[in-house]
């Protein structure tokens, strides 16, 4: 490709520099696990340090304590994973009172994901939670394609998100990151809106709304009709929302869906993604997000790659796809 | 932990009795581990011996692993699998498994040769409660037999013999029935057959036969059970009204297996809902969901009074 870079000499893995900022946050480096797959940390304490990750996004924390919803919760379809969790969550009492401190004893970097059903939720969360020590920073789940009130479809609304995250700023003096759903007709416009209204950073994407049926019994696999799906089958759909978001906004994007690899996550890196989110990996591999670490360290020490950094946005269309993916999405409008 | 200081008066034992199954939890790790061999048990059930690296910790009856393939795998999450066996050979942990080869991914496990090697998370789970106090009645559905002959082993271990009691459709599914027969008798153990069609021992299910079974048997009866979930309802039902215990192993759709995704919920019975809130308003326990217990992480293993069997599908 005419494009590409030349090659450089290799460099030793030490010497990478794996650091990236995230707002006011700076991580150790780009790797963080994904809300809903890590729990609050510690269920994995014992199998990865946390303190070598970039950090952990917790699971998404509501105001109330949630049970979520009526099995199934969960089926596997090809190459991925439907879940209708439903926010199943301890709720804020439990999270700041029991969780957190756990976190701070570990070491991690803590972005603590919280969600509502209305704008005056999140406040609430943020005014218990925005000055708690141990958080680095806080992800709003505007995304959860599983529950009734609340979730993508509300989130969706660019002038509430954009409302929503003016109210919400003046509440913390952490990186406020607004995580973004992937069902929208152009990602574009929810990712400006978010900047607009304040968000430090974007994470790209959430799961996407997804359905599999039961022939033998005419009735869904999850015990909802639809659910979100995960896994390696929505990681190039993923990296095409990621890489949208990231040419919109100049905030911070992180990338997630589908990332179990070194190369994954360095592919979303090339699109745009400041960070990456390893989610059902961990599924698979409990150790996903360290060996995902020192893949990408090992690929870009072979590359002579000294930083990171500089990968970010490494790819650029040339003119001619471009084009077609204009195109592409013009003719999706007619 | 037990919940021995958070109840008072008479709920004591029965409490102390319902956390004192082993707890699983933060002692699980992943190992590739090594297939030893693989055979047909019958009736479409084969048989797996996993080698497993010393440091694993060995599993009790009514644990599960999960259990990975390696790429290139023709399925995504790993699989539950219920531990059969579990036994040091030369320093190292040989791990036996029951399973029936009906999906993409345990026809791929069917096919893989010894020296074939495979990725295990585990031990999972809590299993059965064997040191519980009472006469051991160990009730096996169809496949449910592998555990609970490990149930057996244990307690004769331990110089406690047992009532064991196995039911089928056909007496073609009794699987391994003389293995079984052989291993409980060596340990002074009674087995009791029973089938629905009568073609082998007693003409009905296990509940029936259980029925007519425990007025011979010294009270208390401690119940431990492995089977389809519509068995372990009826055995549940039994033991409630009976005033006897039961341990029932219970099976869910599974991603992680560890408690943290949260997708393998069961339906807390009443009074297991009350006990969580009263728990979580002292602020103390972790289990914290009234509604839904997680199959992983609380069980497979539950006691009767756990669950809401109208709900359990």
């Amino acid at each position: 490709m005419s494009h590409a870079a030349p090659k450089r000499a290799a460099i030793a893995p030490d010497r990478v520099d794996l650091s990236v900022r995230v707002g006011s946050l700076t991580l150790r480096n780009p790797i963080l696990t994904a809300s809903g797959t890590f729990g609050y940390g510690d269920e994995y304490a014992h199998v990865i340090d946390l303190a070598t990750i970039g950090g952990v996004v917790t699971k998404t924390v509501t105001v109330k304590p949630r049970a979520g919803n009526a099995p199934q919760r969960v089926a596997e379809t090809a190459s991925g994973m439907l879940n209708s969790i439903g926010l199943e969550n301890v709720g804020l009492e439990r999270f700041r009172d029991e969780k957190l401190p756990r976190l701070r004893e570990l070491e991690a970097t803590v972005i603590a994901s919280i969600g509502g059903e209305t704008p005056e939720e999140l406040e609430t969360l943020l005014r218990a939670l925005g000055r708690e020590p141990g958080v680095g920073a806080f992800e709003v789940n505007f995304s959860c394609p599983n529950v009734a009130a609340g979730g993508a479809r509300y989130w969706a609304d660019t002038d509430r998100l954009e409302r929503t995250l003016a109210q919400l700023k003046p509440l913390t003096d952490k990186p406020l990151i607004a995580k973004l759903s992937p069902d929208v007709t152009d990602i574009r416009d929810t990712a400006r809106a978010c900047e607009r209204g304040g968000a430090d950073a974007l994470t790209a994407v959430n799961t996407f709304v997804a359905m599999s049926i039961d022939l033998d019994g005419m009735k869904s696999r999850l015990g909802k009709a639809t659910g979100g799906l995960s896994g390696p089958a929505i990681k190039p759909m993923a990296l095409a929302r990621c890489w949208e978001a990231a040419g919109a906004v100049k905030i911070p994007v992180l990338g997630s869906g589908g990332i179990a690899s070194g190369r994954d996550a360095l592919e979303f890196i090339a699109a745009g993604a400041t960070a990456v989110q390893v989610g059902t990996a961990t599924f698979v591999e409990p150790g996903a997000s360290t060996r995902v670490l020192a893949e990408m360290r090992t690929w870009l020490a072979a590359n002579g790659i000294a930083r990171v950094t500089d990968l970010i946005g490494a790819f650029r269309a040339e003119p001619a796809q471009e084009a077609t993916t204009a195109a592409a999405r013009n003719g999706g409008q007619r | 932990m037990t919940t021995r200081e958070r109840v008072p008066g008479r709920a004591t034992a029965r409490a102390r009795i319902a956390t004192a199954a082993p707890a699983a939890r933060r002692t699980w790790r992943q190992v590739r581990a090594r297939v030893v061999s693989q055979r047909d048990s019958g009736a479409g059930f084969r048989w797996l011996e996993l080698e497993l690296p010393a440091g694993f910790v060995a599993p009790v009856a009514g644990q599960f692993v999960q259990l990975l393939l390696e790429f290139p795998s023709p399925v995504l999450l790993p699989r539950p699998m219920s531990v059969a066996s579990a036994r040091r050979v030369r320093g190292k942990l040989r791990v036996g498994f029951l399973y029936a080869a009906v999906g993409a991914g345990t026809r791929a496990l069917s096919e893989l040769p010894p020296g074939a090697s495979v990725s295990v998370t585990g031990p999972l789970g809590r299993g059965y409660p064997l040191s519980e106090p009472g006469t051991p009645v160990l009730i096996a559905g169809g496949r449910g037999v592998a555990p609970l002959l490990m149930a057996a082993d244990e307690l004769a271990r331990s110089r406690r013999r047992c009532e064991f009691v196995f039911g089928a459709r056909t007496s073609g599914l009794l699987i391994g029935v003389t293995e079984a027969r052989t291993r409980l008798t060596r340990g002074g153990s009674r087995l009791h057959l029973a089938t629905d069609d009568g073609s082998r021992g007693f003409k009905g299910d296990v509940v029936g036969l259980l029925a007519k079974l425990a007025p011979k048997l010294e009270r208390p009866l401690v119940i431990h059970a492995c089977g389809p979930h519509g068995m372990l309802a009826a055995v549940a039902r039994w033991a409630m009204a009976n005033g006897a215990r039961a341990h029932l192993a219970m099976e869910s759709v599974m991603a992680c297996g560890t408690g943290v995704c949260r997708g393998c919920p069961l339906p807390r019975s009443g009074e297991a809902r009350q006990r969580v809130l009263a728990e979580g308003a002292a602020a103390a326990a972790l289990k914290g969901n009234p509604e839904w217990a997680m199959c992983c992480t609380d069980g497979p293993v539950f006691e009767s009074r756990e669950l809401d069997w109208e709900r359990v599908e």
